[in-house]
């Protein structure tokens, strides 16, 4: 009987020691790839070349989709809180919210998870391929470093963009919200950006660069890595993809928890 | 085990042990001499590929390590394994060409970064022309071309091309004949004998093609539970008394009835 109730007891607790235990094999994992990435900088063997067109592949290409995310949040954003805002709350409080909401969340929250799809899907995708069509192999046997010329490019051009993607869909997000107010509530340019103002802190703009920084680190290396450990032909290249997926939105998710505790005290 | 070939051994695999979920390779010991033609049998999923990869450091063994010219591959450091990369060449089962760079960009990737450095674009260029006409390429034709635009006979000639425009002194070829047609078998089989003498290399082969691996090589060996089975001359190897070895030459003796009897007549 004691038995009989404690195996799901068991059951659980050897899942979740298997658990930990990938999650340390990962973070292990990662950690020698970032070293690995670290190591070829210091030694000058990224070329300015690949990084550049990553920048125009991850941050270009993606400028659209992160800006029509960033609009739509912006919209519903204001109107949601213009719904909420009758009686005793000034309208001009609305002001304050989109922007605080668009900083603070939805545009480096959004536009991470547009990149997840966007972005790290595909970088997964296209290193897997490689692996089990044995170009990096290839690479390797040849005497180049697949980590200088596949992985570091594509992490450097995460970094450097992201803020910038961020930056941009921060901005679109406030404009659109602000016409949408206009538009549903009434509520003029100037008693907006009077609202904005009354609640605005400098540091919520560091904070939400900082986010981008940490998403725009995570998102491509967190693909190249799983990509790099794909096996088992195209279903292991479309597994790999989706479990690259998944590993990557609860990252963003995860780190996009841990930030209020650190930086808004 | 007679295990000692006539020349120097210039590639030695001493005690390669390999396990990834179950155990591949159990300790393989075995040696290949400066200059010779040596073929490598093995049912598939033995472990073939696994093998070859750790001579050049792409797979990392368990328990072991491989000798090439002198160096270990394991143990010597950075500076001897970029050399043995350097003096050995690697052809891959399906080509592994580089999807993102034409046929020129692909086969100069063959050559070391410093020597391509070196190089002015032409003389770098000249190389690798010289390389796609030596694995009886029109250069011409294909140069431009995208590894997805070529036919698979053509992606494998590249690949070559890749691995000798260095002018290696070991190459490594891993079978290089699967999944090809009967003409275009033999017309790559005869592409090795002529590259092995012409660059004076060393070719060890892993080869489903027993006959021809049988008909090229100077020496055989054949890979069997996770340890080479067999190791000798061509002609010991059909005379071996191994019930396995026996085997698998019946089974060599068959297939190249199948061969006969569906080649299309007209076709040599
Ligand atoms: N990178 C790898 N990860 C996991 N298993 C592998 C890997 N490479 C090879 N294997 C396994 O090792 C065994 C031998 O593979 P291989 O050397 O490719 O066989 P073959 O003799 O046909 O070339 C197979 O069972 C294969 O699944
Ligand atoms: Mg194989």
């Amino acid at each position: 009987m004691a038995e009989v109730l404690a195996r799901p007891v068991v059951g659980s607790l050897r899942g979740l020691g298997r658990a930990a235990t990938l999650v340390a094999e990962h973070a292990g994992a990662i950690g020698q790839l970032s070293w690995s990435i670290i190591v070829t900088l210091v030694r000058g063997r990224v070329a300015w070349r690949d990084i550049v067109q990553q920048m125009y592949v991850i941050g270009f290409q993606s400028l659209p989709i992160a800006l029509v995310t960033a609009s739509l949040a912006g919209i519903v954003t204001s109107q949601q809180g213009g719904y909420q805002f009758t009686g005793s709350v000034p309208l001009y409080v609305l002001g304050s919210v989109v922007v605080e909401s668009m900083i603070l969340e939805m545009g480096p929250v959004l536009t991470a998870i547009v990149l997840v799809g966007r972005v790290g899907a595909r970088i997964t995708a296209e290193l897997g391929t490689m692996v089990v069509t044995e170009q990096i192999d290839a690479y390797q046997s040849l005497g180049r470093d697949s980590i200088a010329i596949l992985v570091a490019p594509r992490v450097v051009a995460g970094i450097i963009v992201m803020p910038l993607l961020v930056g941009l869909a921060d901005a679109d997000g406030i404009l659109v919200g602000m016409f949408a107010a206009k538009l549903t509530t009434g509520l003029g340019y100037e008693s907006f950006l009077y609202g904005a103002r009354l609640f605005w802190h400098s540091w919520d703009l560091v904070y939400s660069l900082t986010k981008a920084l940490a998403f725009g680190l995570a998102i491509p290396l967190i693909s190249c890595h799983m990509g790099l450990r794909t096996g088992g032909g195209a279903a292991g290249v479309g597994r790999q993809t989706t479990a690259s997926v998944m590993f990557m939105t609860l990252t963003v998710l995860i780190l996009d928890a841990l930030f209020p505790p650190l930086m808004l005290q | 085990m007679s295990d000692q070939g006539g020349s120097e051994p210039i590639i030695q695999y001493c005690g390669i042990h390999k396990a990834f979920d179950v155990p591949v390779l159990r300790g393989v010991d075995l040696s290949v001499g400066e200059g010779e033609m040596f073929a490598l049998f093995g049912p598939s999923g033995t472990g073939k590929s696994v093998l070859l990869k750790t001579t050049m450091g792409l797979i990392q063994p368990d328990q072991g390590d491989v000798r090439v010219a002198g160096e270990s591959v394991f143990y010597g450091g950075p500076k001897a394994l970029s050399a043995i990369r350097k003096l050995a060449g690697y052809v891959f089962q399906n080509a592994a060409l580089f999807d993102s760079l034409n046929v020129l960009d692909n086969v100069l990737m063959g050559l070391p970064e410093d020597e391509l450095y070196a190089l002015s674009r032409s003389e770098a260029a000249r190389k690798a022309w010289n390389a796609l006409e030596l694995v009886n390429l029109d250069p011409e034709l294909v140069f431009a071309k995208l590894p997805a635009e070529l036919s698979g006979g053509m992606k494998k000639r590249v690949g070559i091309a890749r691995a000798i425009v260095g002018r290696p002194r070991i190459l490594l070829w891993d079978e290089p004949t699967t999944g090809l047609d009967p003409v275009n078998t033999a017309a790559v089989e005869r592409l090795i004998m002529r590259l092995s003498r012409e660059l004076e290399t060393t070719s060890l082969i892993v080869t489903h093609d027993i006959e021809g691996g049988l008909a090229m090589c100077d020496r055989v060996a054949m890979l069997e539970g996770g340890r080479i089975r067999f190791s000798g001359s061509p002609s010991q190897f059909r005379a071996s008394p191994d019930p396995v070895v026996q085997a698998f030459v019946d089974r060599a003796a068959a297939e190249a009835q199948l061969d006969l009897a569906g080649e299309p007549s007209g076709v040599s």
